[in-house]
């Protein structure tokens, strides 16, 4: 929680100015049980009814004030909790946008949508009710102390000895029952875990006929989830009870040594009466205080998995090299040596490539699945980076490039790569926020995307649902070329991303990419041979490791691999 | 039966409410106990107060009588130990209904998902059957212990509170009576108010978390493509409207504690100086007074506490709804009764079969094929060309609409699931293993088989070598959805565990990715080791397994729409062909 106590800035009044107020508002109410007190001792006796009258005005009168002191409160409270939690939200959103793949990998995403979501929404209700209740029950507590010791530091004794009984009481059972519902949690869990288990393992279980098996299996955890669920619940279930007998036995003495002190003229009956008031309130704070610190605890809980992922640092460093002093590199790619190991994997995920890719040169790369081809074109737009050896674009090393430059110029077109929710030109401005409608339609016909667009009567403003799901998988990936393509970029990267064009339009795509006025290096990754063959250069992977580089016609002499695999896609056509 | 889902439709909470009571009806004994200790805890919770002020009574400035005190508070302290007592005897017994209702909630629950029919299954979120057995459920556990504890206990207290009243002073009474209501009236007014603030909040946290879905969820499009900027300018757009409209929401629902507050102290002052003017007037004690006044505090709550309690309840019968809907779902139709299918050699036949799954687009229709003992049928076709359909009907996790599907010569709706799914063995390319040992998951199909013939079968399908350099070897623990384990890994896991059985029938499907070139290779063997001499259907990818076919089906769209040997489809000159030179063979 501490990290995260600097998004107050801009709310430090209110954080401050919310837990004052409500304890003015305290301090009314503790005021209530000696304005009675007065009735009873001043008001009675003497039959003085203006008196009376009067003090049941004050009684309203404190009430009044009391609400007011407590709506401002609140509204300092809300404005300071929710104010907090949304900077935090977006200092969050800004940081995980912040992180590089590797992180991203590591994390996985499902858990950083509910840390902006659930997450802070607890935060946002535990920083609410500490601002608001936190400082009243102690005060309030410790003010009927105060108040009963005013009125009879003897009687008030009783008060010292009944609170810490309560508090040991109230928190003893409180953190005694904490890792008895951890382990109830747990319990739930494996419920969960089965039932989960037994919808997406249908198919299986019913083929292998382990109905019952799961059954008894599944009710055996159910049973031992409702016995650990019981067993807290009798253990925290003697909370209220016992403060009530502690209260009342209290209460018990408190009357008794009243009475002593009141035949022998010390204290009065009205004071009696008002030390029972305060000794009534104190059990109602103190109760109230143990739920609120229930709630405080998952908060801060929540607070600790919103840290975790800020203190998560972007594992690479952007440079400062934006690509404006041109250099005059020759080549546009070139690997050196490079070998790369994901992080936390056992072997290398490419070992000792080296490849110069000339400018406009175009490149196909193949290999079956997991020889290393999306790997090797992460690491161009530096995704990744390299174990070892350098990966350079445009003569300058990949560390040495700012970051958004770098990816300005290289234009990748991810595998399985999705749309957003959105309109068309939305989702191929994405590419270049500043292209025109006539920029946007020149990279969807490059991209054999146009009927796409015809299709749809409401043409670019056509709305795509999330991840595309209104159009078929050709049609998304020919706007995600689109996308890449109105970048203009200096460097395009195809990731297997043709693979559900049918042959005449994967190869009339190829034709208008090799057209293009300003001549991009491509790089093509695919496992058809027919894909890649009419490319500059084929390279083919193997576990990794280039097996080889050179024209199509040079390989199918000189590379084994390539030569099968060229047999078994294409001699029988 | 339309009429009776009618009146259904029409007053579903009763409904859901009388479903609970099936439910609870076993533990009535225990329910009538806990009303009982509810009634009982609150009298002597409301007679404590009136010994107080009969003990303060006794407290005067002209005298006090100590002896007639102290007996007075020997009462209260009993009483008040006994009330004590009885509360948590209360809760213990109130926790024991609920939770064990909800134990046999799940019970059931889970009970009908292993007899629902796999069209249900398919057709829901499995996101959303989960969330129905466990936070539903939980949260009907959480509405049905408030209600218990609070919902009796708040009643009671009410009638208690006003009858005691009454007992001291009708007048008195009165005013507590009129005025209370007046913070039920303003909580609700509030309630209405920043109801459409609230609608608002939940609106734009919906389009907020849409956005984090979309903005998280493609976080590597964002970051090739350089949006982060954008991304965070749409962000804080939607996160300072929701920062504005939650600060309202909070501070106006937030209003409603302290003026109900405030109402009670007003309710408070009036009573007091009621009861004072009525002491001065001689008709009630001063002991009466303090009395009167703590109950003027206590009368009040509970109706705070009630109306807190009823939305929670009106959640639990919600959740209660949801899982009725999932524990009353139409289950498979019985097979009991039904004959066991015996002594199979594998003649598999399918005459005039047609099935969809929805009725207006027809999928497979009057489709027929002879399958003998021993045959390899090959299935192939593009991606999500309905391959999934054929296995769905022949391991009869969907009925044909049409037709009939024979082994043996008995239609397999004449004998019973089990008989007919134990003498297949499946390998689909979703590997599912369940979590346990991986001795768990290979003996799965066969639990009482030895670890000898275990291991034998491991070692035919070349997964022994692996799981022995398993830190705990055939012990080693599974993670959630086969955690640890490799894609290939896994895949030789599900053939052993069919290995062990040894069915007369297979089903398999290559797998076609996330697989090393040597895992591959070994997948591959196994495969042929698991097939020699079984009827098997295999949804094949590679070009060595489709070649050795007997007969190949080809799919498109769902529907069959070629059949015959390699060479005769290549003749042909049709899908197949157009489909062989593009995709298969590597």
């Amino acid at each position: 929680m501490r990290k995260l106590l600097k998004y107050f800035k801009g709310y430090r009044l209110q954080a401050v100015c919310a837990p004052l107020f409500k304890i003015i508002e305290v301090i009314f109410e503790l005021m209530v049980p000696l304005v009675v007190a007065d009735i009873i001792d001043v008001g009675i006796p003497a039959g003085d009814k203006p008196y009376i009258y009067r003090m049941c005005g004050i009684l309203v009168l404190f009430g009044a004030c009391g609400l007011a002191s407590t709506l401002t409160a609140q509204y300092f409270s809300a404005k300071a909790s929710v104010g907090f939690t949304g900077a935090v939200r977006q200092a969050l959103f800004d940081h995980i946008q912040s992180l590089s793949f590797t992180e991203i990998d590591k994390l996985g995403t499902s858990t950083l949508i509910t840390r902006l979501t659930s997450d802070l929404n607890q935060i946002q209700t535990g920083v609410n009710l500490t601002l608001r209740l936190l400082m009243r029950s102690p005060v309030v507590v410790i003010g009927a102390t105060v108040m009963a010791f005013r009125i009879d530091a003897q009687a008030a004794l009783i008060f010292v000895a009944v609170i810490p009984i309560l508090s040991v009481v109230v928190f003893g059972i409180m953190l005694g029952t904490i890792p008895l519902y951890t382990a109830v949690q747990k319990k739930l869990d494996a419920v969960l875990l089965r039932t989960k288990e037994n919808l997406t393992g249908a198919r299986v279980v019913r083929a292998f006929c382990m109905e019952e098996e799961e059954t008894e299996d599944f009710n055996e955890k159910n049973n031992s989830l409702a016995k650990a669920q019981k067993f807290v619940g009798r253990i925290s279930s003697v909370m209220n009870p016992m403060t009530y007998a502690i209260v009342n036995i209290g209460i018990v003495v408190l009357i008794y040594t009243g009475a002593v002190k009141v035949s022998t003229g010390v204290l009065t009956q009205g004071l009696v009466i008002a030390l029972y008031n305060y000794m009534s309130q104190i059990l109602v704070e103190l109760v109230k205080l143990a739920n609120l610190i229930i709630s405080v605890t998952k908060s801060l809980a929540c607070a600790r998995r919103v840290e975790e992922v800020f203190e998560i640092q972007p594992s690479m460093e952007s440079g400062s090299y934006t690509g404006e002093k041109s250099s005059d590199s020759e080549y546009a790619v070139e690997l050196s040596d490079v070998s790369f190991r994901y992080s936390g994997a056992a072997a290398d995920s490419l070992e000792n490539i080296n490849i110069k890719v000339k400018n406009g040169e175009k490149i196909g790369i193949i290999g079956s699945t997991g020889s290393g081809k999306t790997t090797l074109v992460s690491l161009v737009p530096r995704f990744y980076d390299a174990t070892e050896g350098y990966v350079k674009v445009g003569g300058v090393d990949v560390r040495d490039w700012d970051e958004e430059a770098l990816r300005d110029n290289v234009a990748v077109v991810m595998q399985r790569s999705s749309l957003f929710s959105g309109t068309i030109r939305d989702n191929i401005k994405f590419g270049n926020e500043n292209a025109t409608d006539d920029e946007i339609m020149e990279a969807i016909g490059e991209a054999q995307a146009e009927n796409v667009v015809e299709a749809k009567p409401e043409g670019l403003d056509s709305m795509i649902e999330q991840g595309g799901k209104n159009l078929s998988g050709g049609q998304i990936q020919r706007l995600t070329i689109a996308r890449a393509l109105v970048k203009k970029p200096k460097v395009l990267i195809l990731d297997d991303s043709s693979s559900a064009l049918d042959f005449a339009t994967d190869a009339a795509l190829r034709k208008s990419i090799s057209n293009l006025d300003y001549h991009p290096t491509v790089l093509t990754v695919s496992q058809r041979v027919s894909t890649v063959m009419h490319s500059d250069r084929v390279l083919m992977l193997e576990d990794g490791v280039a097996v080889g580089l050179g024209t199509h016609e040079e390989l199918l002499e000189s590379c084994p691999e390539y030569l099968e695999l060229y047999q078994s896609q294409i001699k029988n056509s | 039966m339309s009429n009776n889902s009618k009146v259904q439709s029409n007053q579903p909470a009763s409904h859901t409410l009388k479903k609970l009571w099936t439910f609870l009806k076993k533990y009535r004994v225990l329910l009538i106990l806990s009303i009982l200790l509810a009634a009982v805890s609150v009298v002597l919770t409301l007679y404590v107060p009136i010994l107080f002020g009969d003990a303060i009574d006794y407290i005067t400035e002209n005298g006090v009588d100590l002896q007639m005190v102290v007996s007075f508070l020997v009462r209260a302290a009993i009483i008040a130990v006994i009330a004590a007592l009885l509360q948590w005897l209360m809760n213990v017994i109130n926790n024991r209904i609920t939770y064990e209702t909800v134990r046999d909630l799940r019970e059931k629950a889970f009970l009908k998902i292993e007899n629902l029919p796999l069209k249900y299954i398919d057709s829901h979120p499995h996101g959303d059957l989960v969330s129905r057995v466990i936070s539903d459920v939980d949260q009907l556990a959480d509405g049905l212990l408030l209600g218990f504890s609070q919902f009796f206990t708040g009643i009671a207290t009410i009638i208690c509170t006003l009858l005691f009243m009454l007992s001291i002073s009708w007048k008195i009474t009165l005013i507590a009576v009129v005025l209370t209501p007046m913070s039920l009236f303003v909580a609700k007014f509030l309630a209405q108010s920043t109801y459409n603030l609230f609608k608002k909040q939940s609106e734009i946290r919906g389009a907020q978390t849409a956005l984090i879905d979309e903005m998280v969820g493609g976080a590597k499009t964002v970051k090739a493509y350089n949006y982060t900027d954008r991304s965070h300018d749409r962000f804080k757009k939607i996160n300072d409207d929701l920062t504005e409209t939650s600060s309202k929401a909070i501070f106006y629902s937030s209003l409603v504690n302290p003026s109900t507050r405030f109402v009670n102290a007003v309710v408070y002052a009036a009573v007091g100086l009621a009861g004072a003017l009525s002491v001065v007037a001689g008709t009630v004690t001063v002991g009466g007074l303090t009395c009167i006044l703590s109950y003027a505090n206590q009368y009040t709550k509970p109706f705070n506490e009630i109306s807190g309690v009823i939305t929670e309840l009106q959640n639990a019968i919600a959740c209660a709804a949801r899982i009725f809907e999932l524990i009353e779902a139409e289950p498979q139709p019985s097979d009991e009764g039904l004959p066991e299918l015996s002594e199979v050699k594998g003649n598999i036949e399918l005459k005039d079969v047609s099935f969809s799954y929805s009725p207006d687009t027809s999928l497979i229709e009057n489709f027929n094929l002879n399958v003998k003992a021993g045959q390899r049928i090959a299935i192939v076709g593009p991606t999500g060309c309905g391959k999934t359909t054929l296995i769905n009907l022949l391991m009869r996790f969907y009925d044909v609409d049409g037709g009939s599907i024979s082994v043996e010569g008995n239609d397999i709706r004449d004998i019973t699931r089990h008989s007919l799914r134990e003498n297949y063995g499946m390998v689909l390319q979703d590997t599912w293993l369940k979590s346990g040992t991986i001795r768990d998951n290979l003996k799965i199909g066969k639990p009482d088989s030895s670890d000898e013939e275990m291991i034998a079968a491991a070692k035919t399908t070349h997964a022994d070598s692996f799981i022995r350099r398993l830190p705990q070897g055939y012990d080693t623990p599974i993670g959630e959805e086969g955690g640890n384990l490799s894609a290939g890994q896994k895949q030789l896991l599900c053939i052993t565990r069919v290995m062990l059985t040894k069915p007369p029938m297979l089903i398999l499907d290559e797998a076609t990715s996330s697989i090393d070139t040597k895992t591959e290779f070994r997948v591959q063997r196994s495969f042929e080791k698991l097939m020699q001499g079984k009827t098997t259907f295999i949804v094949a990818h590679r070009l060595s397994t489709i070649m050795s076919a007997d007969l190949i089906l080809v799919m498109k769209d769902g529907h069959i729409i070629e059949q015959g040997k390699h060479e005769e489809l290549l003749a042909k000159h049709g899908f197949y062909y157009e489909l062989y030179n593009s995709q298969f063979a590597h």
